[in-house]
């Protein structure tokens, strides 16, 4: 199984994962650095390159519980690890 | 295909499918449509339950429902996504073909629904889109143009709240017109088919392509997001409290556990009391023949001692209905998860673990919801050494004859309840272990990932969680109850033969008793003979059988666990550490054929049951010994 392409990275924005994004702070989604197997439950549920995600609190075990087109998901934090993202510029958050 | 199969099957009603993702609402408007006028049984070849029901229309004539798996795609990556991709293409042998969908999905999360949407509309059979919780999509401050989200995707549209049963009206509407083979027919030209099947393309692009196409969609219907769920928020802000939330669970697990134990009791009690006596005056009124021996100890017997846990089965997933349907089932999952991932298995685990407790046949089940087949496999083969309620009668009998009354912390807990404690926990070791064991040699696999929906916190409806129950039991008596009756009749056959001339032989003569004479070498070790070798083989019908079965051997009238004629003659004709020694056999040994029926079902082959039955009988016995060993 192959790790899915990245589908855009821009190399001036220094890379950021999920997993290290403060609670409440809405970034973009860029590549889902994981196996196609695992990654298609998350593309299913709407987890994809360009979209938004917020963290919104941790489970009491530690793992990211995080907002995506109105949906609460619980992940691991190993698969939060796997997700590199990057903030939203003020612009953007605006719209 | 299509237009033929349906002129060949003009005497057959209409199938219709009921599409949707998890948590649309869809079990619930099935339920609001059909009612009891449902039927359960398994696709054929796999573990998915195929729910089917009839649906009377308003012009009195009727057509089938089909409640297909709730799905978020159709990559046939699990079980439930295959059968649900093989039934809308008329694809799964002995099903038809749908003649029209209804496809369900949570409008205050349209965005994100309307992903299973596109593919379900290329295959271009009339549609129904239900925008289910529109009334919560209201109250939120959410809104949709339906007209122009209908017009965009040509399907028909309807609102409404299957919960509350609005807007079911209007889905019997459309049902109609499908009955009357005049449903509006989707518009070509503007659905979604153009969209290149993702076949070639690689998976990320095909999704984005889909999701851009979704956008589009919801932008043109005007589709403004709902505001958060402020009732969720705060809920979820206790139930998954760092440190309230762990707690909470806690006093959820206790609760089920109590209620499996306390509640049930008396009702157990109460229907052990109907077999017993209606037993007795079938054998005053029958005269003595074989036949009122198969009948009052075969038959009567076996069909006792299957519905006898039925009361357990029914509190325990009444419990964890109202927990599912709340939403506060996939808390807990969310909360179980780190550590049952330490173990090796993941969050959902949890629930069939739970269910264990009360018994393991529907705790198998209730497995089907982990997507993930390797941890499936590995969280049912170690549920069976949960402490199910057929061990308790054991352990009591042992317990009560073996086990000082002494105090064990002062006033808090005696001797007693501290070794059944023991035993409880001597169940919990052996399942960590195992499972740790597994997911190192036979089922080792990357660390899958662990996603969980959290839905919306609900009023369960009572409906539904009655439907459930319905359900649920009627599985279970069908499961359970073919085995144990099957094994009780057989058991019995063996204690009739060979014949005498007075009739049936003393049971040390029987053919069950020569079994117990073939095992007695095996069990001499443990120090026990071959009345407890008859005993464990007839526990294999369900493990408290052997108490009446000791009961039979010793010759002791009306043998419950608390007959004290029954633990004088165990107390003389056992030693304290073969007593020991049994109980820990039974803590391991997977003593339970329907457990072994159900593993085979659900594994799909006879591997895993017969290398399941083989660990746990070679972890009791070795158990067995060292205890004993220990304790002589």
């Amino acid at each position: 199984m192959q790790p899915l392409p990245v589908v855009q990275k821009d190399e001036a924005v220094p890379e950021l994962r999920l997993g290290d994004v403060p609670l409440r702070q809405e970034v973009e989604l860029i590549s889902i650095d994981l196996p196609a197997d695992q990654a298609e439950p998350l593309l299913e549920r709407g987890v994809l390159p360009g979209c938004r995600i917020c963290p919104v609190r941790s489970s009491p075990g530690g793992d990211p519980i995080v907002s995506v087109d109105g949906s609460l998901i619980a992940l691991r934090r190993e698969t939060a690890a796997c997700l590199c993202v990057r903030l939203l510029t003020r612009f953007q958050e605006a719209t | 295909m299509h237009d033929s199969q349906a002129v060949l099957d003009t005497t057959l009603a209409p199938l219709v499918a009921l599409v949707g993702p998890p948590n649309s609402g869809k079990t619930t408007l099935f339920n609001q449509l059909t009612g009891l006028r449902q039927k359960v049984a398994n696709y054929p070849g796999v573990t998915v339950e195929k729910h089917v029901g009839k649906v009377g229309l308003k012009d009195g004539r009727e057509l089938d429902l089909v409640d297909l798996p709730g799905v978020h795609g159709f990559s046939a990556r699990t079980l439930d996504e295959r059968v649900t991709r093989d039934v809308l293409e008329g694809k799964l042998e002995g099903m038809r073909a749908p003649d029209a969908l209804v496809l369900i999905v949570d409008s205050t999360r349209l965005e994100n629904q309307l992903m299973l949407v596109e593919p379900v509309l290329e295959l271009e059979l009339p549609t129904l889109l239900v925008l289910n919780m529109s009334d919560e999509l209201d109250e939120r401050g959410g809104a949709v143009d339906d007209e122009a989200l209908a017009r965009r995707l040509g399907v028909d549209i309807v609102r409404t709240s299957a919960r509350t049963g609005v807007g079911v009206s209007a889905v019997l509407d459309y049902l109609t017109a499908v009955q009357a083979g005049d449903p509006a027919a989707p518009y070509k030209e503007r659905t979604l088919t153009n969209v290149p099947r993702s076949v070639s393309l690689p998976v990320v692009d095909a999704f984005a392509h889909r999701r851009k196409l979704v956008r589009d969609i919801v932008d043109e219907a005007g589709f403004v997001p709902p505001g958060p769920s402020k009732l969720s928020e705060r809920l979820d802000s206790v139930f998954l409290h760092r440190l309230f939330g762990p707690l909470i669970f806690l006093a959820v697990v206790i609760l089920v556990f109590q209620s499996i134990f306390t509640w049930a009791v008396p009702l157990m009690d109460g229907i052990e009391w109907m077999i017993e006596s209606s037993g007795t005056w079938l054998v005053t009124t029958l005269p003595d023949t074989w036949f009122r021996s198969l009948l009052v100890d075969g038959v009567w017997a076996g069909v006792g001692s299957v519905i006898v846990f039925l009361p357990q089965i029914l509190i325990l997933f009444l419990f964890l209905g109202i927990l599912e349907d709340s939403g506060y089932m996939a808390r807990a999952a969310v909360i179980a998860d780190r550590s049952m991932y330490r173990v090796g298995l993941q969050g959902r685990a949890f629930l069939p673990l739970l269910s264990g407790y009360a018994c393991a046949v529907p705790a198998i089940l209730a497995a089907r919801t982990i997507d993930d087949e390797r941890d499936r496999l590995a969280t049912i083969f170690v549920t069976p050494f949960m402490t199910c309620s057929a061990r308790l009668p054991v352990y009591a009998l042992l317990i009560a004859a073996f086990i000082p009354d002494e105090p064990l912390l002062g006033p808090f807990m005696g001797l007693r309840a501290g070794v059944l404690l023991g035993l409880y926990g001597l169940g919990i070791v052996a399942a960590v272990g195992t499972a740790f064991l597994l997911k190192r040699t036979l089922l080792k696999a990357r660390p899958a990932s662990f996603l969980m929906e959290l839905p919306p916190y609900r009023i369960p409806s009572l409906r539904t969680l009655a439907l459930r129950l319905l359900d649920r039991s009627k599985i279970f008596l069908k499961r359970a109850g073919r085995i144990i009756f099957t094994v009780t009749v057989v058991l019995w056959a063996m204690t009739q033969f060979p014949r005498t001339e007075s009739g049936a032989p003393e049971i040390e003569q029987s053919a069950l008793g020569q079994i117990g004479h073939v095992i007695e070498p095996a069990i001499a070790p443990l120090g026990l003979d071959w009345r407890v070798g008859v005993g464990l083989v007839t526990s294999l019908a369900a493990r408290e059988v052997i108490v009446g079965t000791l009961g039979t051997i010793y010759g002791v009238e009306t043998a419950d666990e608390g007959s004290l004629e029954l633990i004088e003659v165990l107390q003389r004709d056992i030693t304290f550490a073969s007593a020991i020694g049994l109980l820990v056999f039974f803590a391991f040994a997977l003593q339970c054929m329907s457990t072994v029926a159900v593993m085979k079902r659900e594994s799909g082959g006879w591997k895993w049951p017969i290398l399941q039955f083989a660990y746990m009988l070679f972890l009791g016995y070795m158990g067995a010994f060292v205890a004993f060993r220990i304790f002589a």
